[in-house]
């Protein structure tokens, strides 16, 4: 019983300043947001001599063009999804030429990795969109910033997959070979699921990062958020009020990824736990 | 009586390293041969050359019928070596089941994805043998939740579930914490009496006095001693035998 008592208070005891220092954690967020809130509250007040001028938003500005804006979230989003989806097919198909013994498909993934890794996102989608064409190869704004964003970050994401398939042990491909399964069928049912599991954290961390590189479709007059944001802003000189919409959407569609990303990475730790 | 498997003048090297120096071998069925001897005697390779992990620089390796000559680079030489691992399953030190797949996943993967059969045909020999190493009831869990000795077993019934007709023991119980040691060797004890050939590498003096037919003395690629246990382990005419085992006993 005594014992009992003793264990609770062990408990608690060790429980307590966790949580406390989890609720003073919200608290101070609260606080750093409501402190961000009041330099875009537009007051304006002397503390003796010294007068603090708060940024002034064109509110007007915002309520009328918040639904144009916000619009571009849709095409941000489609383009995101898609170069997602082709970034990981063409991150798996180098990383398994990266590491296969044929060498014209080696070198072919490693020099496309190289170039790509090496040279400005920036300039491939000019490259994409405004270069090609002196070849007689005229894409859309759409397409060419699918190509840009999936050939960019295949690349980088190669190197991701090719770490993760070599993270899997060796004991692995011999037991799977061991009990005559050929390489293929290995990487494919024993290899592969377990590296995914490896990288999922970095797959969602390059997922975040191209939501935003999106962006830079805008240069290729492609209409996405910050096309849009750009769009309404220019002409009416408030660019101020349209880039704080538009990083307004950007910021909450990373904190929806992020949160997703941890709820996958929660369930693929299932064998582990 | 025809051999089941057959080793004949097996040379393997490792960079300059001649690891294995024309290695004879047969093996009849339901005999068990304990391979024993220091670390870098070659018996490891042996085992590993016999289902070509280890692909030999020399020689010839026949399990079953199915007979493969070393070195070869073609299509139809990698066919032989699958064909002849499916009639050679393998226990490994470090159990290597597959983390992501749960017990019963682990043990129907290789006749589904090997030999195309369906789960449903497949589950009921695996729940057969999993109760043979007596973890029936582990049938769902992930290998993460076992103790090594009952990795291991499940190993071992994985390897069963592909229905081979020799089963290579690579160190089987070496990474295995000592009360755990009795179990997985009560399991291959079982085997051997069920008429399971079987190759084993092993530490284990007491459990190839006991169950081998045959127990082999390996040192520098070669044999050096061969016989029945009780004469080779016992009372070993070769030196080196004798002092492997005056220090391992």
């Amino acid at each position: 019983m005594a014992k009992e008592a003793l264990d609770l208070q062990a408990i608690t005891a060790r429980r307590r300043p966790w949580s406390g220092f989890r609720a003073s954690l919200i608290a101070w967020w609260c606080v750093w947001l409501l402190v961000l809130l009041f330099f875009f509250s537009g007051a304006r007040f002397s503390i003796g001599p010294v007068t603090i001028k708060t940024i002034a938003l064109d509110w007007g500005f915002i309520a009328t063009w918040w639904p144009f804006i916000s619009r571009g979230v849709i095409v941000t989003f489609q383009l995101s999804i898609i170069s997602i989806i082709l970034a990981v097919v063409l991150a798996l198909l180098s990383a398994l030429a990266r590491l296969s013994r044929v060498a014209p498909l080696n070198s072919l993934a490693g020099l496309y990795i190289s170039l790509m890794r090496g040279t400005p996102l920036f300039l491939q989608f000019i490259f994409i969109y405004s270069a090609l064409p002196q070849l007689g190869l005229v894409l859309n704004a759409f397409p060419s910033a699918v190509l840009a964003l999936s050939l960019n970050y295949g690349a980088y994401m190669s190197e991701i997959f090719r770490a993760g398939i070599q993270a899997v042990g060796r004991g692995q491909t011999e037991a799977a070979a061991a009990l005559g399964m050929t390489p293929w069928q290995t990487m494919r049912r024993i290899v592969l699921p377990q590296a995914l599991r490896i990288i999922t954290p970095d797959i969602g961390n390059q997922f975040i990062a191209m939501q935003k590189d999106t962006s830079l479709a805008s240069a290729i007059t492609l209409l996405e958020l910050m096309g849009l944001a750009r769009q309404a802003g220019a002409p009416r000189q408030r660019f101020f009020e349209a880039l704080v919409v538009a990083a307004i959407w950007y910021w909450l569609m990373t904190i929806v990824l992020t949160y997703f990303q941890g709820k996958l990475e929660h369930r693929m730790a299932r064998s582990d736990r | 009586m025809q051999p089941i498997v057959q080793v004949e003048n097996l040379h393997k090297r490792f960079g300059g390293l001649e690891v294995l120096k024309g290695v004879n071998l047969r093996v009849a069925p339901r005999e068990v041969v304990c391979l024993i001897g220091r670390s870098g005697s070659g018996k490891s390779t042996l085992l590993r050359c016999i289902n070509f992990l280890e692909e030999p620089d020399e020689g010839r390796v026949t399990v079953a019928g199915i007979s493969v000559p070393a070195g070869e680079r073609t299509r139809e030489h990698r066919q032989q070596i699958i064909e002849l691992r499916q009639r050679a399953g393998m226990v490994f030190q470090s159990f290597n089941l597959f983390p992501h797949k749960t017990v019963i996943e682990n043990l129907i993967e290789a006749p589904v994805v090997v030999k195309g059969m369906q789960p449903s045909q497949v589950i009921p020999l695996a729940e057969q043998l999993l109760a043979k190493v007596g973890l029936a009831e582990k049938r769902d869990v992930y290998p993460s939740k076992l103790s090594g000795g009952q990795q291991q077993r499940v190993a071992i019934a994985r390897a069963l579930t592909m229905q081979p007709q020799v089963m290579l023991f690579d160190e089987p119980t070496s990474a295995l914490d000592p009360e755990l040691i009795g179990e997985v060797l009560a399991v291959m004890r079982d085997l051997a009496r069920d008429g399971m050939t079987m190759i084993v590498v092993t530490h284990e003096i007491g459990f190839a006095r006991e169950v081998a037919d045959r127990a082999i003395f390996m040192d520098g690629g070669v044999f050096v001693e061969e016989g029945p246990p009780e004469q080779c382990l016992s009372n070993p005419r070769d030196e080196r035998t004798r002092r492997f085992l005056e220090r391992i006993l």
